[in-house]
């Protein structure tokens, strides 16, 4: 409790959220067995993608190579402002913002070595 | 007598569980011995098989280290009939240890030598637990070759969970179904935030959570006298390694919430 509260005074995050963030990072990297470039470039066209289809919130776009009981997912996560209309080109969204949160999951099967992943 | 969750072979009926982790010194030989104990005190036929070759410690844990004469290595060479080479636990008859060679490397033996020497107890025994080296080169391969199931031992900790990931991962290719083992967890330090808790080391590892083990001195004071602490009953280790043998043989027992996240650790995990 007195460590809590001189963490919540020196406005200190408490240092199993640290463990947490670096774990997620370390993690995602061996198990797409990417390196930092190229889960960069993966993400830059993976947006450059989405982004001929749909208007999407770029800040909001996230990568995440997740396990599960049964397999292992990529999740992509890219929040939709609007669906491209027919004919517009890149002009930014409409005056009305559905803001939708699609999940685009591409599954892969769990291999024996982390391998680059293939997104489908 | 049947058993749930049984094997590939249709004639056999003991399951084989091994207990890895990536990491060293998480805590493996401890599990296996304890585990082990505590099924053979559940009625259970159980064998201990320890595949560290080379760095054997299943035995002295079990403190059965001066009466070996044979050893995996011989049964899988087939130097001696595979009887010759178990040692019947002082404590227990129901509990055999199959001890490891202390002079030979981790490669005199391969996957399918070590599968068919520990298949042909299948027989007998209703549980064959393998205590593995730590890495994940032959010495593992060898381990996991015969299993149907893992016990994946971690601590709460980056590096131990980190390679708790890359076992799965070697696992889960290999079709042998891992189970979440966590080890040494300190409830003060994960109510004051200082810790993972069981929720964010599951949420991580994505796989099914088997039991949770505290950091308890009793396992050491056990270790010294080569009795496993699952023979103090008073221990929360012992306790805890005994829930995870009710687990192992079909039982629903929850799981004690150990240290949930406290008000503190939630802000923490806010401001991450
Ligand atoms: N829950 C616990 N509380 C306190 N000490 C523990 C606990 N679990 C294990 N230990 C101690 O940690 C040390 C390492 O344990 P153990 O030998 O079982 O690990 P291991 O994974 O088999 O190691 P190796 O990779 O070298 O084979 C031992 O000294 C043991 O007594
Ligand atoms: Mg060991």
């Amino acid at each position: 409790m007195f460590n809590g509260l001189r963490n919540f005074f020196s406005n200190k995050a408490a240092s199993k959220s640290i463990a947490r963030s670096r774990l997620h990072f370390v993690l995602v990297q061996d198990r797409t067995g990417l390196t930092n470039e190229e889960m960069a470039s993966f993400k830059s066209e993976m947006c450059s993608v989405i982004e001929k289809y749909f208007v999407i919130d770029k800040q909001g776009f996230d990568i995440e190579y997740k396990r599960e009981t049964e397999m292992t997912t990529l999740v992509i996560n890219s929040p939709i402002v609007v669906r491209r209309q027919e004919g517009q080109k890149h002009s930014a969204g409409s005056k009305h913002k559905h803001k939708q949160n699609q999940n685009n999951k591409a599954q892969t099967e769990e291999s024996s070595d982390p391998q680059p992943v293939v997104a489908g | 007598m049947s058993l749930k969750n049984g094997t590939n072979n249709s004639k056999s009926t003991g399951q084989i569980i091994v207990v890895t982790s990536g990491k060293g010194g998480v805590g493996k030989t401890t599990t296996t011995a304890s585990i082990g104990a505590a099924l053979a005190l559940k009625g259970k036929r159980v064998l201990v098989a320890d595949a560290d070759i080379g760095l054997r410690n299943l035995d002295v844990i079990l403190g059965l280290e001066n009466r070996i004469v044979f050893n995996l290595v011989d049964v899988a060479k087939k130097v001696c009939k595979p009887q010759q080479a178990l040692i019947k636990s002082k404590k227990s008859n129901n509990l055999f240890l199959l001890p490891a060679s202390q002079t030979d490397e981790k490669d005199v033996v391969d996957e399918a030598e070590v599968k068919a020497a520990l298949d042909q107890f299948r027989r007998e025994f209703n549980f064959i637990l393998v205590d593995s080296p730590a890495g994940i080169e032959q010495g593992f391969k060898n381990a996991c070759a015969a299993a149907d199931k893992a016990l994946v031992v971690t601590t709460p900790e980056i590096p131990a969970i980190r390679d708790a990931d890359r076992v799965i991962g070697l696992l889960t290719a290999r079709s042998v179904e891992p189970l979440l083992l966590i080890n040494r967890l300190d409830q003060n330090m994960v109510r004051r935030g200082d810790m993972l808790s069981v929720e964010d080391v599951q949420d991580i590892l994505g796989i099914e959570l088997i039991g949770v083990i505290e950091r308890d001195e009793n396992v050491i004071v056990s270790a010294n006298c080569g009795e496993p602490v699952v023979y103090n009953p008073k221990s929360k280790a012992g306790m805890a390694f005994n829930r995870i043998a009710g687990r192992l043989c079909g039982e629903s027992i929850p799981i004690p919430d150990l240290g949930a996240d406290s008000i503190w650790g939630k802000i923490g995990r806010l401001w991450a």
